[in-house]
């Protein structure tokens, strides 16, 4: 059974996320808080580790309908490709799902997958 | 008394010259007057140090996307986010963070001004022009330090103000006052 399937989605306030297995979340809405949720940070924590469980070759995180973040919230993803990258079993690539006409998606998710490279994969949805 | 979250909000929308014309500070490192005045289409006064981002920021947006096209509404909307956080986190205490929204016949400006301590103008000034140098490679930059964490911490926001939504910083000093602005074409 995947692990993926036994992980809770929190409910959070301004950011909607829908968990749907073996490997697709999507978030929608917008980030804006201070400092990252830790719900949230512990939610993708925990679907990373369901992921690498599952022996899954990539992880798809939607965000296309994330229509703002602040800068502690690109971060989190910043975080998502580290821990892939520090992760010593084989690792799988993180494609990162965006919308072109989204002004913050398009340079962030640029520089994300030049730093890293070989883990981080982004496609336009729109 | 005023409260600690309390702000002002005001909505002339009203021909209004912009307030106050600055000069070149004892150890103002900047420059320029942006955009050379136009309309205060909205001023909001409040205390730094104050909670008042997100449900600023959540107004603001509303306004830009029901005021201007989504693409200007969204390259706004990260700027007032960015420039007001910067001013309500490094903002002294002693008197009011201003942000205001102007617009000339070509501009839309955001503005946002607040006292600070002479060693934040200087970091303000540096961090400016290494923005101004090379934004791209200062966003990146910035994002590797946001990984690698320590002191000081990443400074990612006013970079994606230039190099995310393309708009242009500016910074004007007068003793402890300091306002940055950025402006994009309407």
């Amino acid at each position: 059974m995947s692990r993926v399937t036994s992980i809770p989605v929190p409910a959070l306030q301004s950011v909607v996320l829908e968990l749907t297995p073996p490997n697709l979340v999507r978030l929608s809405g917008t980030i804006t808080s201070k400092e990252p949720d830790p719900e949230l940070t512990a939610f993708l924590r925990a679907l990373q580790r369901a992921v690498l469980e599952d022996a899954v070759s990539e992880l798809r995180v939607d965000v296309s309908g994330l229509t703002f973040v602040n800068s502690a919230a690109i971060r989190v993803f910043v975080d998502m490709a580290t821990w892939v990258q520090r992760e010593a079993r084989s690792a799988y690539k993180l494609r990162f799902l965006t919308n072109r006409r989204v002004t913050w998606q398009k340079t962030s998710f640029m520089a994300l997958s030049s730093l890293a490279r070989g883990v981080v994969v982004v496609d336009h949805v729109e | 008394m005023q409260r600690k979250d309390s702000a002002e909000f005001t909505l002339p929308d009203r021909s209004q010259p912009s307030s106050g014309h600055f000069r070149r500070g004892p150890a103002g490192p900047s420059t320029e007057r942006q955009g050379g005045g136009g309309r205060v289409l909205l001023s909001i006064n409040c205390a730094a140090g104050s909670d008042m981002l997100e449900t600023t920021h959540a107004f603001l947006s509303s306004y830009l996307n029901n005021r201007f096209r989504p693409q200007i509404a969204q390259r706004l909307s990260l700027a007032v986010y960015e420039l007001f956080a910067n001013g309500l986190n490094y903002g002294s205490v002693t008197s009011d963070v201003m942000l205001e929204l102007m617009q000339s016949s070509s501009l839309i400006s955001v503005r946002v001004e607040n006292d600070t301590i002479p060693a934040r103008v200087q970091m303000l000034a540096e961090h400016l022009q290494r923005i101004r140098d090379n934004a791209e490679a200062t966003f990146l930059e910035e994002m590797r330090r946001s990984v690698s964490g320590g002191a000081p911490r990443a400074m990612l926001g006013l970079v994606r103000v230039a190099f995310e939504a393309g708009l242009p910083l500016e910074l004007t000093v007068n003793g402890r006052r300091v306002s940055v602005s950025a402006c994009c074409r309407d």
